[in-house]
């Protein structure tokens, strides 16, 4: 990834941009932050966040009209948050900081003219940078019409205080007798803030000429001009005092040389590119302060907690993978990226970028389409590119998908055929999960089509997930020449991955999944059970066809299904899409738990990976063909078969066609197969965490027996035996009885032991 | 660090070397690094002895650690 890209990346995730109150104060006061400090009961920390963005706040947060309330969203479930009201009550409850940081002196000096909020305003920011400020105003008093204000609004102890603050910053107040021409030109000054929310001497504003809208500079040069509002404006003060503001920017920009355009951010006036979702707000009234008049502090906390926290999230809260690492998208981009980057040090993203489902439904849900799988999969292909893909992390799903295009694989057309009209393409682990139901469902569609043939391959999804871009193109080469040799038929899937693989990766061929057709004709034997809740498999997300093909077929046999609130579009991974459960078990566990508690009622699934996997929390899980075939139904609350049992049923399925339809002889068994093993539940369990099959066990077994190497106990007469397999080596403690082995543990490592001596 | 894992239980026989197996050094590779550690050793043949918790604990820590380097 680019710096480049990395901008694009963080650029599609809206979730920093401002709350729409943030976005319609013209200070840009955080006021979403503000407010949950005072839900939080936390005054001081609410007042730090008025000081940060308010020039004077003691005065400002009295005065404010408070425009962003008119762009919360609140206000349609009861009215906006009185974030005005909440000001007042924090700046009257919390006693002032006493001292302000203020930047080392400048040279060159700032004439500020008028009194007003707007003047004030840049008295107290450019003090505050350091320059040395004058502020002129008339025999009254600074202040000007805030002087007029009733004292229950504004006491006079208050500006009192906000001019001594002004004073303790290096203000120096200077009065004069009028307000007018003679004060903009002298030359002591670098710069001039005229004030116009002030008297002045009649005739000398107009000299002045019309402001630029954004810089408020004016035309003559070292000339600044603001508070420009008219006296019934709606929101007059806080206009005021943002225009001055504006022109403390310009100013000091002035003062130094720069730009006083490049980079500035124009006021938002409310506008932002955030997303909240208002789904499921219930309507709260506004409270109202007792005495008329403002908050208690409870009435306060209260009022502060009907504010929605606007954020959006839409993807985290939906995702128990994203919500686990913490953060959200435009952060997660960054980690991607930093991951890439790094030369020294360890690569803290590896788990991040191999944990994703890449099931897509954060792109389908975020208003923006960020895909996170997308970022993921990149980076896996990137990783393997550069090889610091952790070996371990895709490793035995990897290894299923080989042994499944070896061992399990088989390609023929229909018995005494020399053609096909179709081809049934089961997927690798409907074969290992249900081979029997997969046979019966080969049987029903000869039955429909006698020249429906045969392919039992995996599609090669796991090398697609692992990024492994030269593996799964050999694959997807090697399906295709398949297909051609085999005449070009129609591709009947029994898995949606194979489905999506098949569409994205050969489009050329001809492909639909056979739910699409069973819809059209399902079997008589098929019956209706209690009702279920129909989960969509992820990568049927975008596949409305075969996901109401599975509808519609079940209305016809009289299934009743129960909702499922995500499901088609919105559908969940299982836990096993992208490779999760291979890089991140735990994670996995997880997710497949928050899938099954999202019903009551039992679950049903049209592909038999969600079976297994969502079958493993105990859930009871039926698979379609369940319900299609009663003969070789099974149990929705039987346990999934091991991963040892998915490998055989592979092998087994293939040697069944092979002398079921075509009246061959399979292969003989590898030498090791017959070696006959014996274990425990307990065993059996230990051997399923670690990823090891009985195979494994057989094949260390065979080796001993072929190498004679052994540790044996000399107390028990126990063994341990081991052998590289591949990546991995593996040891196996066993005891050995009439050529029968009982296995006690095995466990194994990646590590090389490249030798050894006492 | 201490890189001996020497199992409480040594107890066990090299066969068909017949050698009982002895504390020794051994030279464990991984993902670009190599580390000798301490195990049990056959004397004769050098075949060294991975226990099961070293297996499932420290070394696959290590590994996971090297993998994400």
């Amino acid at each position: 990834m680019e710096q480049k890209d990395l901008r694009e990346w963080e650029a599609r995730c809206i979730q920093e941009e401002p709350p729409a109150c943030r976005a319609g104060c013209p200070l840009g006061l955080d006021a979403k932050g503000f407010v949950l400090a005072v839900r939080d009961d936390n005054l001081p920390g609410a007042r730090a966040i008025l000081e940060k963005s308010m020039p004077l706040a003691g005065l400002v947060a009295r005065m404010c009209e408070a425009p962003c309330e008119q762009y919360c969203l609140r206000q349609s479930l009861g009215g906006s948050v009185a974030i005005g009201l909440l000001e007042r009550m924090c700046i009257n409850a919390v006693p002032a900081k006493t001292k302000f940081l203020r930047l080392p002196p400048r040279p060159k000096k700032v004439a500020v003219i008028g009194a007003g909020p707007s003047s004030l305003t840049v008295a107290f920011d450019l003090a505050k940078k350091g320059h040395p400020v004058t502020l002129f105003h008339l025999p009254g008093g600074p202040g000007s019409w805030l002087c007029k204000v009733p004292e229950l609004v504004l006491s006079e102890g208050v500006l009192e205080e906000e001019l001594q603050r002004l004073a303790g910053l290096g203000v120096n107040f200077c009065q004069v007798s009028v307000l007018g021409e003679a004060l903009w030109t002298q030359d002591e000054f670098a710069a001039f803030y005229i004030g116009q929310d002030d008297e002045y001497v009649e005739g000398d504003l107009l000299k002045l000429g019309v402001p630029d809208s954004i810089t408020f500079s004016l035309e003559t040069e070292r000339l600044f001009t603001g508070g420009l509002s008219v006296e019934n404006h709606k929101y007059r003060f806080i206009t005021d005092v943002s225009q001055g503001r504006e022109a403390a920017v310009s100013i000091d920009r002035f003062l130094q040389g720069a730009s006083l355009t490049a980079a500035r951010v124009d006021l938002r006036h409310g506008k932002t590119n955030l997303y909240t979702s208002l789904d499921g707000l219930q309507r709260e009234e506004v409270v109202v302060p007792a005495d008329g008049l403002g908050y208690t502090k409870q009435e306060a906390i209260k009022e502060a907690a009907r504010c929605i926290n606007c954020e959006c999230l839409e993807c985290v809260k939906r995702c128990v993978y994203l919500k686990e690492f913490g953060a959200y998208p435009k952060t997660y981009a960054r980690r991607v990226y930093n991951n890439s980057a790094i030369v020294k040090g360890n690569h803290q993203a590896n788990k991040f970028i191999n944990s994703c489902s890449l099931c897509g439904q954060c792109e389908t849900v975020c208003p923006n389409d960020f895909s996170v799988a997308t970022l993921c999969l990149d980076a896996r292909r990137t990783m393997v590119q550069e090889d610091r893909m952790p070996g371990s992390a895709h490793w035995f799903a990897l290894e299923e998908m080989r042994s499944a295009r070896t061992e399990g694989a088989l390609i023929r057309h229909a018995p005494g055929k020399d053609f096909s009209t179709s081809l049934f393409y089961p997927g690798c682990q409907l074969a290992g999960i249900r081979p029997q139901q997969t046979l019966r469902l080969y049987g029903y569609l000869q039955e429909l089509d006698p020249a429906t043939g045969l392919w039992l391959d995996c599609c090669g999804a796991p090398g697609h997930w692992a990024g492994r871009v030269q593996e799964f193109d050999e694959i997807m080469k090697e399906l295709e020449e398949k297909w051609h040799e085999m005449g070009e038929p129609l591709v009947l899937t029994g898995c949606s991955t194979c489905l999506q693989m098949f569409r994205e990766h050969l489009p050329q061929i001809n492909v639909e999944s056979v739910w699409v057709l069973l819809a059209e004709k399902p079997p008589e034997s098929a019956k209706a059970c209690a009702p279920m809740a129909l989960s969509d498999p992820c990568t049927s997300r975008h596949d409305s066809k075969t996901q109401n093909a599975v509808r519609a077929m079940m209305e016809k046999i009289g299934q009743s299904l129960t909702p499922l609130p995500m499901s088609g579009e919105l559908t969940e991974c299982c836990g096993f899409g992208g490779l999760m459960q291979n890089s991140n078990p735990d994670l996995a566990k997880k997710v497949t738990a928050a899938r099954v508690t999202q019903t009551s009622s039992d679950i049903l699934t049209y592909c038999a990976m969600c079976r297994d996997q969502l079958a493993r929390t105990g859930k009871p899980v039926a698979h379609v063909l369940d319900i299609l075939f009663q003969d070789v139904a099974h149990p929705a609350s039987e346990a999934s078969p091991s991963i040892s049992e998915r490998r055989k049923n592979r092998r087994q399925l293939k040697s069944q066609v092979l002398s079921k339809y075509h009246g061959e002889q399979p292969k003989a068994t590898e030498d090791w197969e017959a070696i006959a093993l014996t274990m425990s539940p307990e065993v059996a369990e230990i051997l399923e965490e670690r990823r090891i099959l009985e195979d494994d066990i057989r094949k260390v077994l065979f080796h001993v027996q072929q190498q004679g190497k052994v540790f044996v106990h000399g107390e028990s007469g126990r063994k341990i035996a081991s052998a590289r397999l591949g990546q991995v080596t593996f040891w196996l403690q066993y005891t050995e009885t009439d050529g029968s082995f009982m296995v006690e543990s095995c466990w194994s490592h990646r590590m090389i032991i490249a030798g050894g001596s006492a | 660090m201490n890189l001996s894992f020497l199992p409480p239980d040594m107890n066990w026989t090299c066969e068909p070397c017949g050698e009982k197996l002895q504390p020794g050094i051994v030279e464990l590779q991984y993902v670009g690094s190599v580390f000798k550690v301490e195990l049990p050793v056959c004397p004769k043949c050098g075949k060294a002895l991975i226990s099961e918790d070293l297996a499932i604990g420290r070394m696959l820590e290590v590994e996971l650690l090297l993998e994400d380097k």
